[in-house]
This record gives structure tokens, sequence and C-alpha cells, in this order.
């Protein structure tokens, strides 16, 4: 009966040993820091911020268009290494004409002067949209810069980067999404 | 039956204490309080340990603003505050893990390994104490034993002193 009892617990203490093992290596350990997020083919949020001539930029009304926005600011390093890499992507896509993505640059915490300083250096004439009031960073959850977002011209959400991204990935990305569509 | 008493009036005060702390109204009353409750159970995206009330990071700083614009907007509980942040920025940012899915573990592992424990300290105790009263009955060696020593002692017992 004791031994009975004692092989039923060992039994369970295997299983549940076997079961949490499974959880933990199935487990994606950089979950908090990957592109998952439950925004993904989901309707872009409606949110607005402001452009550099003080009028209103709506991303709601992008649609039918392929907007990629670009989460930024101008000290962060790793933004200022990506930046030639937005510079080359946008001059491609505007190769493309009315079928090319439309780049946005949304700013976060940073300096108007600033920002305006760095494009003037660095290149890049496409909008730079300030998020001063976090509506765009508290909706699509944006933690840490450079991030960026791919919208599809339906207004639904095809993709997340969190760190640089280079203009051939960009590229590739939106053509891939493109024939998929 | 004294010792069941005295597990049962333990029982009872655990029970007690746990539904006192579970159902007691202790919230915030007015929104600045909530806002600063609210982000204390928000965790910075980015920082090692801090809460969103604590840190100065610009990500906690939206965070907070996100936590203001939903306690002003009203009609929102505080965990609808907190699962609105977490939809956006991931379970991550929870303090208190969620009561569902993977985070569950959270919560159930610790509660599972107690009652894996008591189990076996209540298996344990009572196979000791088991083995202990049995320890304690003569065996079938031990009468013979007896047997052949008082036959010896009875045998020369005649002329034997003490």
């Amino acid at each position: 009966m004791r031994a009975g009892a004692a092989r039923l617990g060992a039994s369970l203490a295997a299983v549940l040993a076997v079961g949490l093992l499974i959880v933990l290596v199935r487990a994606d350990p950089d979950a908090g820091s990957t592109a998952q997020t439950t925004l993904l083919d989901q309707p872009a949020p409606a949110v607005t911020g402001t452009l550099e001539d003080g009028s209103t930029f709506e991303l709601s009304r992008r649609r039918g268009s392929w907007v990629v926005l670009n989460f930024f600011t101008s000290t962060c390093v790793p933004c200022q290494r990506e930046h030639p890499e937005l510079v080359a992507f946008d001059q491609e896509q505007a190769g493309l004409g009315s079928l090319g993505a439309e780049l946005h640059t949304i700013v976060q915490h940073d300096d108007r002067e600033a920002v305006e300083r760095f494009f003037a250096e660095n290149g890049g004439d496409w909008p730079v949209v300030f998020d001063d009031e976090f509506r765009f960073q508290n909706a699509f959850g944006v933690a840490q810069v450079p991030e960026t977002w791919i919208v599809d011209p339906t207004g639904t959400v095809r993709g997340r980067v969190i760190g640089e991204v280079t203009a051939e990935f960009l590229s590739t990305t939106i053509q891939r999404l493109r024939e998929a569509l | 039956m004294r010792r069941r008493l005295s597990w049962l009036a333990v029982l009872f005060v655990t029970v007690g204490a746990l539904a006192v702390g579970a159902s007691r109204d202790g919230g915030p009353l007015d929104p600045g309080d909530r806002i600063d409750a609210i982000s204390r159970r928000i965790a910075c995206p980015v920082c090692d340990g801090e809460s969103v009330y604590e840190s100065r990071n610009p990500a906690s700083e939206a965070i907070r603003s996100a936590v203001r614009e939903g306690v002003r907007a009203g009609g929102l509980t505080d965990d609808e505050v907190i699962a609105e942040v977490a939809d956006a920025y991931g379970a991550q940012v929870l303090l208190l893990p969620r009561a569902t899915g993977l985070d569950a573990l959270a919560w159930a592992l610790p509660v599972t390994a107690a009652v894996v424990a008591l189990a076996g300290l209540a298996s344990a105790f009572r196979r000791w104490r088991e083995a202990a009263v049995q320890s304690g009955e003569a065996t079938d060696d031990d009468r013979r034993l007896v047997e052949r020593l008082r036959a010896e002692r009875d045998g020369d017992g005649s002329g034997g002193s003490r």
C-alpha cells in the first residue's frame, strides 16, 4: 500500500518535472523583446501626432498606402546608425511611385530643434511626427527606440522590428507582404 | 481529538485572515492616488526591477501618461487600465503575473510545491511514528532472548547473589 503511494507520488513528481521542462524548453527567452505583438494582423491604432509645421498627423488617414513608422530619438546611437539605411529605403521606395511605401519618423522624448538639426545634417525629408502626448508610443507599446512598424494599405499592422533595420530588410519584407496581399 | 481541534483552529484562522485580506477595501479614493497605485503595479519595461511609479525612464513616463488617461477617462477599473498597458507593452510589464496562461505558473508552482512539501512531511511524520511504535514492541527474537536469559538465571539462580 505504502509502496504504491510512493510510486504514485514519484510518478506525479516525474510528470510535473517533465511538464515543467517542456514548458521551459518551449518558452521563448526573448519573448519580451522580440517582435511579438498583439497588434499583428490587427487594425493599426487610430492615433495622432504633430507634424513639424504644427499640423496634425492622423495615422488612420494614411490608408491606401504602405506605411512604415520608425520610432526615433536623435540622441539614440542605434537610431543614428540606422539612419542612412532609412534614407536609402526612402529613396528606393520613392522610385516605385505610388506603389512605394511612405516612411514616417515618430519622435519620442526629444527636442524639436535637435531633431530638425539631425535631419538637416543626415538627410531624410520624409514626414517627422512628434509624439508629445505619447499616443503612438503607448498604442504601439514602444519601450525603446529604434523600433519600426509596417502597416499595409488596409490599415492593418503587418510587421514590427525591434532594433535597427536595414533598407534591404524593409524593402524585401514589404515586397513579400505586397505579393501576399 | 485535541490535536484535530488545534489543526481546525489553525485552518480557521488562516482562511479567515485570507478572506479578510482579499476582500478588504483599502483602495485609493481620488484619481491621483489611483494613478500612483496603478503605476506601482506596472514594471518599467526597460529598467531592472523598478515600477513605473519609481522609474524616471521615458518609457515609464509614457506609461504613466497612459495610466493617467485611463483613470481620467473614467469607466475603467484598475485592472482594466493595467490590462490595456500590458496589451500594448507585453505581459512583462506586470509586476503581479496574470492568473491565466503561462503566467499562471508563477502562482500555481509555489502552491503546488507547498502542497507537495506538506504532503511529504505528513507522510514522513506518519512513517516515523509508525517506526517508533513498532520499535517499542517486543519481537519474537526479543521474546526468545528473554526466555533464554530467564532460563539461564533460574538454572543457577539458587546460589547467585546480586
